[in-house]
Formats: structure tokens, C-alpha cells, sequence
């Protein structure tokens, strides 16, 4: 067995573990379903929210029309306050991120959860390019900023 | 507290204070981030990237530990 060899089966062994590890962690009541990118094109189509949970390089590279951008080292922040009821589609370029990102929500009571397990090396539809980055909302700034968001009783 | 807080982080950091019934940026920031909770703190690095997003109430300790790891 060349390197190369070795290199490909320890990175399946390591995305069957991740898979079996959130199998074994779903909360009861989570869903996590796996689709492929026809299933992906229709859940887009019938207006699920899709999370390319990969760089913002990446994303601006190519990604699922209509997918947001949350890397997944910002995702548990970024979903603070999201509707758990609500479902999402994640995904990444292989599956090995998103199957973390699908930890994540499974931890954080998130109930339905499509995984485009495959990843985007796998999407055959239209591409899109450009940054839609729901994580990059922000404009720098010279120093940081803390939002307060408050109402009058 | 908080504006004891702006007081202290004068310089440091900048605090903007927004009510999502009166501001558009605030209404706008919110539906962007699926926030719905009031209030709602977020805090964001010089990056632009949310360092992190605290619901409901916080007390003054929380807050600096938040303000204190912005970069």
C-alpha cells in the first residue's frame, strides 16, 4: 500500500468514525437525513435554509445558489438564536466538516437536519460565485463593535 | 451597567446600542442572524467576523469576558 493509499483509507476511516459519532449523539427527536445533490437542488428549491459550512475562499470560489456561508469554526456562534424547528441542509466539500457541523446542531436541539454528506465535490448543478457571507455581515472596523439590541417596555 | 461599560471600554471598543422597532440596521442585523430575542448582545471583531452572540440578559461579568476577547 503506497502513502497516497494510506492517506485516502484513513481519511475514509475518519469520516465513517465522524458519521458513526454523530449517529451515536444525535439527541432523540433529531433528524439528520443524507442526501445526495439532486435531493440538496430540491430542498433549496423548496426553501430550506442550506450552510456551506466551509472557508469563506472557498464559498467565494463556488458554492450551491442560495447556500449562506457560516465557516464551521464560527458556526455555534453564529446559530445562537436560530430557530431549532427550522431545517437546514449543511454541507462542505467532502463531508468531513459538515459531519461536525451536523454535530453542532444535533447538540444545540436542532430537529431536522439534511446532510450533503458527499460534499460539494460532488454537486453536479449550478454553481455560484462571489461571497454572500452571512459571517462576514460585518465591515471591518478599527476597533470592535458590541451590538446591544434593546426595546423600550 | 452598559453604560458603565461604554464608559470603561471607551477607545477600546465601540458600543452601539440599537432598537430593532426603531432602527432599520438594527431590524436588518437581526433578521440576518434569525436573532428574535430581545435584548441581544453581539459582539464583532475588527474583521467584521461575530466573535459571539449572547441572548437574553447578561450580567456585567459576562459582558467583559465577551468584550475582553474581541480582537
Amino acid at each position: 500500500m503506497n502513502s497516497t493509499t494510506k492517506i485516502v483509507v484513513w481519511a475514509a476511516v475518519a469520516v465513517l468514525a465522524g458519521i458513526i459519532a454523530v449517529l451515536a449523539m444525535s439527541p432523540k427527536g433529531a433528524s439528520v437525513e443524507n442526501v445526495d445533490a439532486a435531493g440538496l437542488a430540491g430542498l433549496a428549491g423548496d426553501g430550506v435554509r442550506v450552510i456551506d459550512v466551509r472557508t469563506a475562499g472557498e464559498f467565494e470560489a463556488g458554492h450551491v445558489p442560495g447556500a449562506e456561508n457560516v465557516p464551521l469554526d464560527q458556526l455555534a456562534n453564529a446559530l445562537a438564536g436560530w430557530d431549532t424547528s427550522q431545517p437546514l441542509a449543511v454541507y462542505c466539500a467532502t463531508g468531513a466538516r459538515s459531519t461536525e457541523a451536523v454535530t453542532t446542531l444535533t447538540r444545540q436541539g436542532f430537529t431536522k437536519i439534511y446532510h450533503f454528506n458527499a460534499g460539494m465535490v460532488a454537486w453536479d448543478g449550478e454553481v455560484e460565485r462571489g461571497a454572500v457571507a452571512v459571517a462576514q455581515a460585518f465591515k471591518p472596523t478599527e476597533t470592535p463593535v458590541m451590538y446591544e439590541f434593546f426595546t423600550e417596555w | 451597567m452598559v453604560d458603565r461599560l461604554e464608559q470603561e471600554y471607551e477607545g477600546k471598543v465601540l458600543f452601539k446600542r440599537l432598537n430593532p422597532e426603531e432602527d432599520a440596521e438594527a431590524s436588518s442585523i437581526m433578521a440576518k442572524y434569525n436573532l428574535t430575542s430581545i435584548p441581544t448582545f453581539m459582539f464583532v471583531n475588527r474583521d467584521g467576523s461575530v466573535a459571539e452572540t449572547l441572548i437574553g440578559a447578561a450580567e456585567e461579568s459576562r459582558l467583559r469576558q465577551s468584550l475582553d476577547a474581541l480582537k
